[in-house]
């Protein structure tokens, strides 16, 4: 039992077979970058938890661009990702939510594997990995598996992730040149804030002006998870975007989010935010395919 | 000719030991051995492995420059560069430290190529309370390492993170402009 920081069990391992294995016989709470997890614990250290520290496994430090594929390991972190020129090509929303993630100091400490594996809803990595529809590589000493993003989070805080698994490595499939996609967030302040509500979509474009064929959204921070708002991408593809067909698949994502009031923001206003937001970003694809980019 | 108006480090080292000597220390039981280089010079220091940086670099290694502000990862007071690049020391543990390259503000007094960027400071008037200074510093630093003439905007977006309740920033900002050399 610790009663203050000074007190807390750290383990370090050098390798991610050593971290599996140590993970296998102890019961860890994870340490990555640390933003998230230290401020928690600094709140409250009376604890039984033993801090596994994985910041310094090197290894799960990369963005690969394999075959169709963008593969990002688990600890880059987040300064990385919206530096990288190949997620700003062939993921753009990832690369727009690292941009806005928060101060330097943050997006250069805190991973992507982290922003997951935190399970917050207003975590800003998760909505464009649903847009992309990426999949997570989860490692334990049995082996490997992997499992789509919007199955991992389960409910509230609640992942699929048992607890001799890690967050190895995040893939999703590149966007194509008929993709467009984006990713906006609304703060109360430019810089370090919590989203208030994040949106992320990517929509494939059709041959005729103003279709799009496929498309999917997510919005953060207004449900106990982030969510896909399912009757808006029907509503986008199901003909022509015209004002019209924007203002009502803006409109339909109130049917797909449950948001809650706090400091933040009250539930009516998180409501209206999400439905301005999905709006901006329908009108800014729409110039983008318009715009022939 | 401007070096009187910076204390050699050497002097500042042996005034905030005096300091720190008033603080408690950390519990005996569980201190580690770390090994890193700070401010050029490899040091080892013990410390308890969730100690944070920000602490061991005050009240064990004595260096009183970096200052604590929110310990939350907000405001910014307790940047330093780890592996040259800006990091809250507040959200970083002992055990991330090892083998790390830590500089702290106490490190930019004796490096010539951070002069500039201190004498921009003293000479624009970009500090007023100081409390946030060090760590603006070190985010200026920073950015200034792989940009040495950023724009307005690159220079503000590098120093989102760093919270000034006095200057309302238009100084600090100037001075960094101004660049590196």
């Amino acid at each position: 039992m610790s009663l203050t920081m000074a007190d807390v069990e750290v383990d370090s391992p050098e390798t991610l077979k050593d971290a599996l294995q140590m993970l296998n016989k102890t019961r860890y709470k994870v340490i990555a970058g640390g933003t998230d997890v230290l401020i928690r614990m600094r709140a409250s250290p009376v604890t039984d938890e033993r801090l596994l520290n994985i910041y310094s496994l090197d290894e799960l430090r990369y963005i690969r661009s394999v075959g169709d594929r963008i593969r990002i390991g688990a600890l880059t972190c987040i300064a990385d990702i919206s530096s990288s020129p190949e997620v700003r090509r062939f993921g753009l929303p990832l690369a727009q939510a690292g941009d806005e993630f928060g101060s330097m100091q943050l997006a250069n400490k805190a991973t992507i594997g982290g922003n997951l594996a935190n399970a917050s809803p207003s975590g800003d990595c998760i909505p464009p990995l649903y847009s992309l529809d990426a999949k997570l590589t989860l490692a334990s000493v049995r082996g490997e598996r992997e499992v789509p993003v919007k199955d991992f989070f389960k409910g509230y805080k609640q992942l699929d992730l048992r607890p001799n698994e890690l967050l190895k490595e995040i893939s999703f499939r590149k966007m194509t040149k008929e993709e467009h996609g984006l990713y906006l967030r609304h703060t109360l302040r430019f810089g370090e804030a919590i989203s208030v509500v994040g949106v992320s979509m990517c929509l494939r474009s059709g041959a005729s002006p103003k279709r799009f064929v496929a498309a999917r959204i997510a919005l953060g921070a207004v449900a106990p998870t982030v969510v896909r708002a399912t009757r808006s991408e029907k509503i986008v593809t199901q003909g022509p975007l015209d004002e019209a067909r924007i203002r009502a698949a803006s409109q339909a994502v109130t049917e797909s989010i449950s948001p809650i009031t706090d400091v933040r923001g009250t539930e009516e206003y998180r409501r209206e935010m999400a439905v301005n937001l999905t709006y901006r970003g329908l009108r800014e694809i729409l110039a983008k395919k318009e715009g022939g980019r | 000719m401007k070096r009187e108006r910076y204390p050699s480090p050497d002097h500042r080292l042996r005034h905030s030991i005096k300091i720190a000597r008033d603080v408690p220390k950390p519990s005996i039981l569980k201190l580690r051995r770390y090994s890193f280089k700070l401010n050029g010079k490899p040091v080892v220091v013990q410390a308890p492995p969730a100690y944070n940086l920000l602490e061991t670099l005050r009240n064990v290694a004595g260096l009183t420059g970096t200052k604590n502000g929110c310990s939350e990862g907000e405001c910014g007071a307790c940047t330093v560069l780890m592996n040259g690049r800006a990091v809250h020391s507040c959200l970083t543990i002992m055990e991330q430290v090892r083998g790390a390259d830590v500089v702290t503000i106490e490190g930019l007094a004796s490096d010539p190529d951070s002069q500039a960027l201190l004498r921009h400071f003293a000479e624009e008037g970009a500090v007023q309370c100081g409390y946030c200074t060090p760590g603006v510093v070190m985010a200026s630093k920073a950015l200034l390492d792989r940009n040495p003439r950023p724009s307005l905007e690159e220079t503000k977006d590098a120093l989102r993170g760093n919270l000034c309740r006095c200057t309302g920033y238009s100084k600090i900002v100037k001075a960094v402009m101004e660049g590196g050399a």
